[in-house]
């Protein structure tokens, strides 16, 4: 659940979060999906444990920021589909202003200190 | 959050969904990515290798993904829970005695909560019922602690407050109101009435459900009469017709018009079950002098207590002034608010009750502690063993603390029960004078504070044993047996702190006890001076037409009436002596005040200073009837006429007051009321009797039936019969005498007695209940503490009794620490019993002189009590613990 990460930076806390929102804007998708949608937006540079992956999910879903229906996957399976409600999108909007905003600043600091 | 909060919900109850879909999921996630290992070659079995390396611990995803649900807090709980039954059950009978003091102590405080809730805390039928005020008067200097009103007075209210809203009169007391319904389809019934004057309801702030309330019109001299009738009547006895509204119904011989049928639970004043209009007399809304009345106001909001007392007083005062003729000079308001007025004393009571049963489920959870800790102490090393493998402090606390919510939890259950069947008999068994109390009922209010209860001895009882364990130090603590290890000691000084509690609680709970029951056995078996507790008394007002009921019968008639119904009676078989006075004994604390004046202090004080005196109205053989002596002189008789000379009988209080003046009572003069027939002969001295309580006895003047204004009202009848038969006889010769008369309220003078002391005796009841729960609860404590001592310390006994030492000798060393600190305990209740008696309450009365000798007694009862229940379990533990226990070992 913390790390997050494989290529050894570690991820700042809820930004695991963050990229399963944003993951989930474009389309529903499962579990798998989204680990996989990660990887190759990402360029294999991001590598999302797939383990710490569910539990945060069903933090998601707890707090009613995505939904989950059981669909047919593309190779004909029963998969838990993940979909974004509006006040997960409206919380993703938020995050993602608040992460830019952090980003921004850590830019700055680093290009000027 | 609401979204939040169903997902939680889904988890607890839909777990089983809940798990499936993570399992299905997972296995979903393990096959896509053992897919792609097979796709990049590898084979099947290297690839699934690879892929559940990759995913990571099933389990542990498991786990957190649980955690993610918000719930696992839940089951944590469900499991303490669950393990905290399995123990209890592992020791049952301790388990018991936890699970059966505590329901006993819940049981009775819930259900004291629901009686008092009833009585005093549930709110009245009417609206805003914190601005409503009865007032009355008092004439401190002429010793009447009610002086009532009358109807002018009503006018100097309305027109001199200005903060009151609305205000009207009523009597102070409805005896002598009753009227005596006719309906076409059964036996006439006798009904309490209150008469009031139009704004009553207004004041009250409550309408009727049919028809409607009174109006000043209905009010008007020689208005036609008309009635408005409480729920409860329309329903008993008038068939709840809804079409009711402007038929007449026959009262006292006289049709009424209904005109309203009262919203349901307004009984006021207390017991009223119609009401009539009462401005209809004359005389009764000229005259100042006609003192039979009280008034009730509401106040408009914003007007304090404060103003309405400084008002009032202020009214009096002034009225006084302006008709020095008709009152005293000394006269004053009382103002009560509604709500106290109402429970009157029961309150304070009632709020004893209350208080007990909270010491006593104080008690009851200073006891379940002491044996939770006791518990929690032979349990130590099998504690200490959980410590060693890692287990938090803070696991153990709350395991502690699951043990408590749990005994306290069935106790909780166990105690609504209790309470359930407390409460069906107390109402059943409980005195009639206390307002509301047969409404009492296991409600919503008495499950919060038996649930608070609960919650409050299950955190007592865990904090305490938690406390002691979880700081154990391991090694200590496996080291076991050792008495003298630091968590012996400390769990010891925890375990003496319960007995000394245990201890001075149960001290203040018996003496209060003990000292209820003497202060009542002052009351309830004092000299009423009322010898024959078996002669039976009946309500025989005369009734006709008119607002009073009597009004339409002259001395004449009144006396052809009682001198027939007497002779009648008193001819017939069985009956040994037959009376009739004005008002019978102790019927209640309001009845006829008069000043008096001897003929030696003739003219030495105002008419309006004069002292008062119980004024009764009587007939021959009243006094032998009732078994009051007659200590000087002669009774009434047929001398004592119309045209005769004037007599009197006085009681020997007053008669006390001539002597001392130098004077021989038998032959003087004394003078009755004011402006009244002049002087009278005292011809006869009674002995002191109680007629308005049991607990004062007062001053009374008798006049004959023939030589007074008043009638006599109540009919008093002796003989061997029984009282059955003896009421049916007096009934009969009232009908067939007069057929619309009637006989009602049959109560022997035995009967009236204990009335009046019954709530005195219904508490001395309930207290020497919870003195005895009490005991039996320190009893328990004290026992189980010895015996779990016992069981810590087998070795050490075993030890000293093969080395030769003397069985009373070890059981001494067993039980003196406890003892002791039982003895300190007695001591703290005792101090707090001499402060608490110090407050002298008026319901402890007479006791004080008595105060020491209880408070030494009850201390040494409970003392060898204690001594007892130590005692015995260490005795029974020594007998075979040579041999026995040192093998074990």
């Amino acid at each position: 659940m913390k790390g997050d990460l494989l290529s050894g930076i570690d991820l700042p806390q809820g930004t695991l979060d963050l990229l399963i929102l944003k993951t989930l804007n474009l389309e529903p998708q499962h579990g798998w999906g989204i680990s996989e949608r990660i990887r190759q937006i990402s360029r294999e540079v991001l590598q999302v444990q797939q383990g710490s992956l569910y539990p945060a999910l069903h933090r998601l879903e707890r707090r009613g920021w995505i939904r989950a229906t059981w669909g047919v996957s593309d190779n004909n399976r029963r998969a838990k589909y993940y979909e974004l409600t509006p006040a997960g999108r409206s919380q993703l909007e938020d995050a993602s202003a608040s992460w830019r905003k952090l980003s921004a600043a850590v830019q700055i600091i680093l290009d000027t200190a | 959050m609401l979204r939040d909060l169903l997902y939680r919900g889904r988890a607890v109850f839909q777990r089983k969904v809940l798990e499936d879909d993570l399992d299905a999921e997972l296995q979903f996630h393990l096959d896509r990515l053992t897919e792609q290992h097979v796709r990049a070659g590898k084979a099947p079995g290297e690839a699934r290798r690879l892929s559940t390396i990759a995913l990571g611990g099933v389990a542990q995803i498991k786990e957190q993904c649980r955690e993610s649900w918000g719930v696992s807090w839940i089951h944590a709980l469900a499991r303490d829970l669950g393990c905290a039954w399995v123990r209890l059950r592992r020791y049952p009978r301790s388990a018991a005695m936890i699970v059966g003091s505590l329901a006993l102590g819940i049981g009775m405080s819930v259900a004291m909560f629901s009686l008092v809730d009833a009585v005093l805390l549930r709110p009245l039928p009417f609206p805003d019922q914190d601005s409503i005020y009865v007032i009355q008067k008092a004439d401190p200097r002429a010793g009447a602690h009610v002086e009532e009103l009358a109807y002018p007075e009503l006018v100097d209210l309305q027109e001199s407050i200005p903060g009151f809203e609305h205000v009207a009169v009523t009597p102070t007391s409805l005896y002598g109101y009753a009227r005596v319904l006719e309906t076409a389809t059964a036996e006439p019934v006798q009904l309490e009435a209150a008469p009031v004057s139009h704004d009553f309801f207004r004041v009250l702030g409550v309408t009727p459900r049919l028809g409607r309330g009174f109006t000043d019109s209905d009010e008007r001299v020689g208005a036609p009469p008309v009635v408005v009738i409480s729920d409860r009547t329309w329903r008993e006895h008038l068939g709840a017709d809804p079409g009711i509204i402007g038929r007449t119904v026959r009262l006292n011989g006289q049709g009424h018009t209904v005109i309203g049928v009262m919203a349901s639970g307004v009984e006021f004043p207390r017991g009223a079950a119609l009401w009539v209009p009462l401005g209809i007399e004359q005389g009764v809304v000229e005259r100042r002098g006609a003192t039979f009345l009280q008034a009730v106001a509401r106040a408009k909001p914003g007007y304090s207590r404060q103003q309405v007392d400084r008002d009032v007083s202020a009214l009096f005062t002034r009225l006084a002034v302006d008709y020095p003729e008709a009152y005293s000079s000394s006269q004053r308001g009382v103002v009560t608010a509604l709500v106290n007025y109402w429970t009157g004393s029961a309150r304070i009571h009632l709020w004893i009750v209350l208080g007990a049963s909270l010491l006593l489920l104080t008690a009851s959870a200073v006891s379940s502690g002491g044996l939770l800790l006791s518990r929690a102490v032979s349990r130590r090393s099998e504690i200490a063993t959980h410590l060693a493998l890692g287990a938090p402090p803070r696991r153990i606390f709350m395991q502690m603390a699951a043990e408590g919510a749990v005994a306290g939890g069935i106790a909780a259950i166990a105690g609504l029960g209790i309470a359930y069947l407390v409460i069906h008999s107390l109402v059943k068994w409980s005195p009639a004078d206390i307002p509301r109390l047969s409404e009492a009922s296991l409600d919503l209010n008495s499950f919060c504070f038996a649930a608070g209860a609960a919650a409050f001895v299950a955190v007592v009882c865990s904090l305490a044993p938690g406390w002691a364990v979880s700081r154990m130090r391991l090694e200590s603590a496996i080291r076991e047996g050792d008495p003298r290890s630091s968590v012996s000691q400390r769990a010891n000084r925890a375990r003496d702190l319960f007995v000394l509690a245990q201890s001075a609680v149960t001290f203040v709970l018996l003496a209060t006890a003990v000292l209820l029951v003497l202060s009542y056995r002052s009351v309830a078996f004092v000299d009423t001076g009322l010898a024959n507790r078996d002669a039976l008394t009946l309500d025989v007002t005369l009734r006709g037409p008119g607002l009073f009921p009597a009004q339409g019968f002259n001395r004449v008639t009144r006396h052809a009436f009682y001198s027939r119904l007497l002779q009648r009676l008193r001819e017939e078989p069985g009956v040994t002596s037959a009376g009739a006075i004005l008002l019978r004994p102790l019927a209640g604390p309001i009845g006829w005040d008069i000043p008096y004046e001897f003929e030696f202090e003739a003219g030495s004080r105002d008419g309006k200073q004069r002292p008062k005196a119980n004024y009764e109205v009587v007939t021959a053989d009243y006094f032998e009837t009732v078994g009051s002596p007659l200590l000087q002189g002669r009774d009434f008789d047929s001398r004592d006429s119309e045209e005769a000379e004037p007599v009197a009988i006085i009681s020997e209080t007053l008669a006390e007051q001539v002597r001392s003046a130098g004077h021989t009572p038998l032959g003087h003069r004394i003078q009755v009321g004011i402006g009244g027939r002049g002087w009278r002969r005292i011809v006869g001295i009674s002995g002191d009797a109680r007629y308005r309580s049991g607990t004062h006895s007062g001053a009374h003047i008798f006049l004959p039936i023939l030589q007074a204004n008043q009638p006599t009202r109540h009919v008093v009848i002796r003989g061997p019969r029984p009282r059955q038969e003896l009421s049916a006889l007096v009934q009969r010769v009232v009908r067939e005498i007069d057929p619309s008369q009637n006989a009602g309220d049959p109560l022997t003078i035995g009967e009236l007695i204990d009335r009046d002391t019954a709530r005195h005796r219904f508490n001395v009841i309930l207290l020497l209940w919870f003195g005895a729960c009490a005991v039996f609860l320190a009893v328990t404590a004290v026992y189980s503490v010895i015996a779990e001592t016992m069981a810590a310390r087998r070795t050490e006994v075993a030890i000293k009794s093969a080395l030769g030492a003397q069985r009373n000798r070890v059981v001494r060393d067993l039980v003196v620490r406890t003892i002791r600190f039982a003895v300190f305990g007695l001591a703290v209740g005792t101090v707090a019993v001499s402060v608490f008696g110090t407050l002298s309450l008026d319901v402890f009365r007479g006791t004080s002189a008595q105060e020491p000798i209880v408070l030494i007694s009850v201390a040494a009862f409970l003392f060898v009590v204690s001594l007892g229940a130590a005692v015995w379990p260490a005795w029974h533990a020594t007998r075979d613990s040579r041999r026995t226990l040192l093998r074990e070992s």
